[in-house]
């Protein structure tokens, strides 16, 4: 089942933030990922004549998802590129000491012409952040610097 | 008066207020909150409790201080002020911001609004046009990563040296557009990566240029205004208001995590991560106030290849060179920076976060043409409203580190924003009251009407009430251009 997310007031005045949530952990991620998306442009307006593959690994979760919303924000400055789709998985070493994420990511380079830009995002905040598991459902809320 | 805090707030005078620091467990000093009685009962719960877990920090001087256009920030509130020892105080990124000496930029011309009006349509295409602005926006300065590095050390002299700007703008930048001690060696690859396009771009946000209008009865002070070169007669100024992009966030975000470690390794506990923080003489203190101030001369040198450009649009539409046409600097002021100042009482490492240098008359950091007005203050307004020029004043040195205001503070989210006014329809009305907007995101725009700041001239009345900052100009927007 997909995830879902919302953006909220009163959170971080001058900034943006939202909570994400899903049944699963790559649920939760897949939400976390298509709100900072949909922050920076509409993925609709977005083409797919840029593909990126992220690996990326760290002991927790919430860490992990903290450094990988990061990593897109990076991408959007360093590439020049906003984003159409990004495909995740998510594992666990045997050991349970590491996750692993492996992104493909598609998108374009910045174009105000045809795309529906938004907000410049640049960074990922540690204010109220936090991933949370209630029952079977994983939460997480993020607030983004813009 | 109902204020959102339960703390014990006592009136020192109309304009100041103090929180004792038996008010919260670790407090080292007051707290104190310059606001008139409307101001400060309309900040929100943030302010209180981020200027009083300021002054839990170690090593800070005299007060945790906040201005009156202060609301929640991230560790110190937006309006933030502290100094502390340089010999056993800390530094904290989050005393900067994210946006490392985001700060304001004020060029004059010899232009009036008639010469202007008729070609405004021209202009705001031609500036939109040189000026990159938004999501992912690059700059026309090509760069390697062995001149990103000079950048990084020359700050607005690199671009002077290069031809994007002129030698006499130097002085009218604070600490001549270039901080010393900036050290790339300190700068991760993730940053330079991320800021070695966006030279010469405006970002969004908050940001903006703007094409604004003196008028006579826009003059407060006219000897100070003429000082700068500012003689009514609906002058035309240009206004620009960034900083140093995503280069600035990325050390920043690099350096709280540094610095999260590096409170254990010290024994420094903080009332909230984002206040993350290190002794400045260990390692990793001077380690971030290296590349910190590898961020403040980039954004010296984004505003000055802005201002190249601007100066170079005008040209082109104008006809005239830019030296004929007047575009002299007015100054350039940081508004997120820590810099080690002199004072009467000693050297204190000052962190101004949405807080602007106000040096006064006689500081001997100012250049001559400003020594003896003290120097310019740049407070940009809501894009609907209009912005203030002020000068800094001696009673700032005593009382506020020779600080004041930056803008004039957010009331509302960008979300309720949004829901409130639609960007193409704040386009249209802007356009009625005679602004002329360009911005590259409706949605963006719609995040900064005038609906969602406080009222400027409210914020401006209580500096200039207080006296740490002074009434020069008030300056109204005819062209506004936004990422």
């Amino acid at each position: 089942m997909p995830g879902s997310f919302r953006f909220l007031d009163d959170i971080a005045l001058a900034d943006m933030a939202f909570d994400a949530e899903g049944e699963s952990l790559p649920a939760l991620f897949e939400a976390a990922t298509h709100a900072l998306i949909e922050s920076l442009a509409d993925p609709v307006t977005i083409t797919e004549t840029w593909r990126h593959t992220v690996d990326m690994e760290e002991a927790d979760i919430e860490t992990l998802l903290f450094e990988w919303l990061g990593r897109l924000v990076y991408l959007k400055d360093a590439q020049g590129v906003v984003f159409h789709r990004a495909t995740l998985s998510l594992t666990q070493n045997t050991a349970l000491t590491a996750w692993h994420l492996h992104a493909e990511l598609t998108g374009a380079p910045v174009d105000p012409a045809t795309q529906d830009l938004r907000s410049d995002v640049k960074g990922v905040t540690k204010h109220l952040y936090a991933v949370t598991q209630e029952g079977t459902s994983w939460k997480a809320r993020v607030v983004l610097d813009v | 008066m109902k204020l959102n805090t339960d703390m014990q707030v006592v009136k020192i005078n109309d304009y100041l207020w103090e929180i004792p620091p038996s008010e919260k467990p670790g407090m080292l000093v007051p707290a104190r909150i310059y606001a008139s009685a409307a101001i400060l009962g309309a900040m929100d719960r943030g302010v209180f409790d981020q200027v009083t877990n300021v002054a839990c920090l170690p090593g800070i001087h005299r007060y945790a201080l906040c201005m009156p256009d202060g609301h929640w920030g991230y560790g110190f509130p937006i309006g933030g002020v502290a100094a502390f020892n340089p010999e056993d105080g800390v530094i904290s990124p989050g005393g900067v911001g994210y946006d490392i000496n985001c700060g304001m930029r004020l060029i004059r011309t010899d232009l009036s609004l008639s010469e202007v009006q008729p070609k405004l349509e021209l202009l705001m295409t031609e500036l939109f046009r040189r000026v990159p602005a938004g999501v992912g926006s690059r700059g026309f300065v090509n760069l390697s990563r062995r001149d990103f590095r000079d950048v990084m050390r020359q700050g607005a002299g690199w671009c002077i040296a290069k031809g994007y700007g002129w030698e006499e703008d130097l002085e009218r930048i604070e600490e001549r557009g270039c901080l010393d001690g900036a050290d790339p060696t300190h700068v991760t690859d993730y940053a330079v990566e991320r800021g070695i396009n966006q030279l010469g771009t405006l970002g969004s946000g908050n940001h903006y240029l703007e094409i604004q209008v003196l008028s006579d009865k826009g003059i407060y002070d006219r000897a100070t205004a003429a000082a700068m070169g500012l003689t009514g007669r609906d002058q035309v100024v240009v206004m620009v208001h960034c900083g140093s992009r995503g280069f600035g966030h990325q050390v920043a975000s690099d350096y709280l995590k540094v610095f999260e470690k590096a409170m254990r390794r010290y024994g420094i506990s903080v009332k909230d991560q984002q206040l993350a923080c290190a002794p400045f003489r260990s390692p990793e203190g001077q380690d971030y106030f290296g590349a910190m101030n590898c961020a403040a001369n980039t954004a010296f040198a984004n505003r000055q290849v802005i201002t190249h450009q601007i100066r170079e649009a005008f040209e082109t539409v104008f006809g005239e060179s830019a030296r004929r046409l007047g575009m002299q600097l007015i100054y350039d002021v940081a508004h997120n920076i820590a810099k080690v100042e002199r004072y009467r009482d000693g050297e204190w490492l000052v962190h101004r976060k949405g807080a602007t240098r106000a040096f006064g008359p006689g500081s001997p950091e100012l250049p001559a043409c400003y020594r003896g007005i003290g120097q310019p203050v740049i407070c940009g307004g809501s894009m609907e409203t209009g912005s203030y020029l002020l000068v800094g004043t001696d009673r700032a040195m005593q009382e506020t580190f020779g600080s004041t205001m930056h803008g004039s503070g957010r009331t509302m989210s960008r979300a309720q924003a949004k829901r409130t006014v639609r960007g193409e329809q704040l386009m249209r009305d802007m356009k009625q009251h005679g602004i002329l907007v360009k911005a590259v995101s409706m949605s963006g725009l719609a995040e900064e009407a005038g609906l969602a700041y406080k009222n400027i001239s409210d914020v401006v009345g209580t500096v200039d009430h207080a006296g740490i900052t002074k009434k020069v100009a008030e300056l109204k927007p005819i062209g506004n251009i936004k990422g």
